[in-house]
């Protein structure tokens, strides 16, 4: 089934000429990531779009139903490996409710400290390949060199440069190394300054604005029918943001603010991630200052944890992308019998036949990327 | 603000790092430090020991040979396999041990979490490769051996940008 006929009516697409050429873009493709966007282009105009996901299919989901709860841990995060706190996320809260975990104070900081971090090394990595998308090859060195600092961060806490696998039901699996805050606080400062720097190379550079301003504008109304989430939702007006409307852990003690612009094109859509950059360095700011400073971090499990009979959870998070949510099933067997992913990323992915009509092929790349789309994780 | 204006302030942006410190890593002539002598786990406590999650040690006189390990890597990469030791470095009544593929191995650090015997961590050493598969398992004996490392870069963050020093 094409994704054209699943469109809501009124939208669906059709062959508008016989002149009319079909391109496929991908999916090896450097500038589609690992998916393949079939347009169908008039000149230079694109007349129709088939995004088609599913080249990188892993079956996670059904991994899950053969491993118990904590060896679900590393394969679960492999879909977003470079936001592989958050991905895990959900799994781990739904995991602790129906095995009936308590989490001790101090882990739950230390779970949002490394979301956040999580979601700045995220937001590089994306904006790095944005910059490249559009020819700007600074924009390329710049985010790549300065997420190192948040790497070598996570590093220190978790001991991996990106596949963490740092938390787990009942916690986290380490505490913070000694003298973590300072390092933390120098280097997220510094961080915080270099992102700063960005506003005069790339964000107000005018080439930019006339390559991206009112490129596939997504209005705030048709933003809600497709179901898109995280900063594309937010780029069009809608303040949403499950941080601060649905807080899980201890997002509710942390004072969140949201970055909402309203204009809905691709420039906006590449700036809100930027700002939510500065605003997780102020919620990574607060999280050290109000953290318990002694405590434990883990609740001690038996070898294999079940549920006391049948069991269902859905938690949601929001993540670099946007809300992802985690649906458990339990039968009361060592394994969960059903774990499903919500990912944001195919959501976001069910706007882009319709913002790309009309645009001239040139801007596809800027379009597409700014739909903050991972193929990895819609494929999972 | 102008076209011209916002051009000239980008690129005045970027010249600006000319009088900035390089930031890149000289890699094999510098290498990173990490905390501590790599991710270790406390069985009484039940709570890891920050640190790199690098290649294995394996403590002889602590190993029971329970499998326990192995068990653990069943789920996420089966590197783990429990072999039989050398009479003369037997210390454990089954005489097996665990050998590590890796190839295979995800470097979660699970195994370690799941010894109750303090015989399994993991160190900072991180440079593995080889030219063979075979060249990747690595046997019971040669997991014993302290690795040698060189490691003593840092990122250091001065007024003129941050550098790794």
């Amino acid at each position: 089934m094409k994704m054209t006929d699943i469109m809501p009516p009124g939208l669906a697409l059709k062959k508008v000429d016989e002149r009319i050429m079909t391109l496929n873009v991908g999916p090896q493709h450097p500038g589609s990531g690992h998916m393949r966007i079939v347009v169908q282009i008039d000149g230079d105009y694109i007349v129709a779009c088939d995004p088609d996901p599913g080249y990188v299919h892993r079956g996670e989901e059904k991994m899950a139903e053969y491993r118990n709860y904590i060896t679900n841990v590393p394969h679960l995060e492999r879909p977003v490996i470079h936001d592989s706190c958050n991905v895990l996320y959900p799994y781990v809260l739904g995991a602790e409710e129906i095995l009936g975990i308590e989490v001790p104070e101090r882990a739950k900081y230390v779970r949002v400290i490394c979301s956040e971090l999580n979601r700045c090394i995220y937001t590089m990595y994306w904006l790095a390949i944005y910059g490249i998308f559009l020819g700007h090859s600074t924009m390329f060195m710049w985010p790549a060199g300065d997420r190192e600092l948040l790497i070598d961060l996570m590093e220190k806490v978790s001991g991996a440069r990106v596949t963490h696998a740092h938390f787990i039901p009942g916690g986290v699996r380490n505490d913070l190394p000694a003298n973590f805050e300072d390092v933390c606080l120098r280097q997220v400062n510094y961080f915080e300054k270099r992102i700063k720097e960005y506003a005069a190379v790339f964000y107000d550079n005018p080439i930019l604005i006339s390559r991206t301003q009112d490129t596939g504008v997504l209005s705030r109304e048709n933003a809600i029918r497709y179901g898109t989430t995280g900063s594309v939702l937010r780029a069009s007006g809608v303040d949403y943001d499950l941080r601060v409307k649905a807080p899980y852990d201890v997002y509710d003690e942390l004072d969140v603010h949201t970055n909402v612009m309203k204009e809905g094109d691709s420039y906006a859509r590449s700036k809100v991630p930027w700002l939510d950059m500065m605003e997780s360095c102020n919620i990574i700011r607060q999280a050290l200052q109000k953290m318990p400073k002694s405590g434990s971090v883990r609740t001690k499990l038996k070898p294999n944890p079940k549920t006391k009979g049948p069991a269902t959870v859905y938690k949601r998070v929001e993540s670099g992308r946007g809300s992802l949510g985690c649906y458990i099933v339990s039968d009361g067997k060592t394994e969960p019998y059903r774990v499903k992913m919500s990912v944001p990323s195919f959501r976001n992915l069910l706007a882009m036949p319709n913002l790309l009509i009309g645009e001239k092929l040139g801007n596809m790349p800027s379009v597409y990327w700014s739909l903050n789309y991972w193929p990895v994780e819609a494929d999972r | 603000m102008g076209t011209a204006t916002g051009i000239i302030r980008a690129l005045n942006s970027g010249i600006k790092h000319i009088a900035i410190k390089r930031f890149t890593l000289r890699y094999p002539e510098e290498k990173l430090k990490f905390v501590g002598d790599g991710y270790q786990f406390d069985p009484s406590t039940g709570v890891g020991i920050a640190g790199l999650k690098g290649r294995h040690m394996l403590f002889h006189d602590h190993c029971t040979g329970c499998q326990l390990c192995s068990i653990a890597c069943e789920g996420v990469a089966e590197a783990i396999a429990m072999v039989k030791v050398p009479e003369e470095q037997k210390q454990n009544k089954k005489s097996i041990m665990p050998q590590i593929d890796y190839g295979k191995c995800v470097f979660c650090g699970l195994c370690v979490d799941a010894c109750p015997f303090y015989a399994l961590y993991m160190t900072n050493d991180y440079e593995l490769s080889s030219f063979t598969k075979e060249g990747l398992i690595y046997t019971p004996a040669q997991l014993a051996v302290k690795p040698y490392l060189t490691q003593d870069s840092e990122i250091q963050i001065t007024d003129r940008g941050a550098t790794h020093g």
